[in-house]
């Protein structure tokens, strides 16, 4: 499994932010899924184009120095503010942008939003 | 209709009791209006800024008219995000912002009157209630 591959997210429709280049490696093999139902189908992508470990954030707990990219399905308060402030890319799945009492940590470098399966695409 | 069931007043939509509140949420509420709840099995990195509860009753999300029970406060819900109902079944997640708002600004937010939101205590009850609509009354009272 030393073998990952880069993928390129883009902001999806009414989103905001990125694109991110998300490249796992051994370290940091987790593709980190904090989303309602398991596994979100963007993270599962994530996973299956880079390589990656996909990990269910509501089932387990992992450390920050082992996640790649975190994927959520925020609505614009919390989360989205939580993983760029610990300096981890953050992929929404929904169509938010800056705000919230975390908003300053949200950057266009570390932060994309309204992310859907499509705009997943091999580097 | 035989259904021994008094006059429903009432429907409780979601019920839950609080189980820990976090170091930041007294800020969140105090200096943003802004209270996040989470269900007690969530990420420990989203505990510090959220109380967290732990659903009795999970059946729907609110929209605007319902009310939102914490502590025994009563506050009206003005505005209701796109996500919200998704995000409470699934998560028990859900942002309260007392900004006094109509429209909801983020897919997330559940707007409040301004200065309506308490902080919450553990076991504090956490409910959402609809009131009653025109529906059609029962016959037999007793």
């Amino acid at each position: 499994m030393s073998d990952y591959k880069s993928v390129t997210i883009s902001a999806g429709r009414g989103g905001w932010g990125g694109p991110l280049t998300i490249t796992p490696t051994a370290d940091k093999p987790l593709i980190y899924s904090v989303t309602g139902g398991g596994i979100h189908p963007v993270a599962a992508k994530i996973a299956e184009l880079t390589g990656g470990e996909a990990f269910d954030g509501f089932k387990s707990s992992a450390p920050f120095d082992k996640i790649a990219v975190a994927v959520i399905d925020c609505g614009g308060t919390a989360r989205v503010g939580v993983y760029p402030m610990k300096k981890v890319m953050t992929v929404d799945v929904h169509a938010t942008s800056p705000s919230g009492p975390l908003a300053s940590f949200i950057k266009e470098d570390i932060f994309v939003s309204g992310v859907g399966v499509g705009d997943v695409v091999e580097k | 209709m035989t259904a021994p069931e008094v006059t429903v007043e009432e429907q409780v939509l979601y019920s839950s009791t609080v189980t820990e509140v976090g170091e930041q949420v007294g800020m969140f509420v105090g200096d943003h209006g802004i209270l996040v709840l989470f269900g007690a099995d969530s990420p420990a990195e989203l505990h510090d800024f959220s109380a967290l509860h732990e659903p009795t009753v999970a059946s729907a999300g609110p929209r605007p008219g319902d009310v939102v029970e914490l502590g025994g406060t009563r506050i009206p819900v003005l505005a209701v995000g796109a996500v919200v109902e998704a995000n409470l079944v699934n998560l028990g997640h859900i942002d309260f912002k007392a900004n006094g708002s109509g429209e909801a600004d983020m897919p997330g937010d559940c707007n409040l009157p301004v200065g309506s939101l308490v902080l919450p205590q553990p076991g504090d009850t956490f409910r959402i209630l609809r009131p009653a609509g025109p529906v059609a009354t029962p016959e037999d009272a007793s």
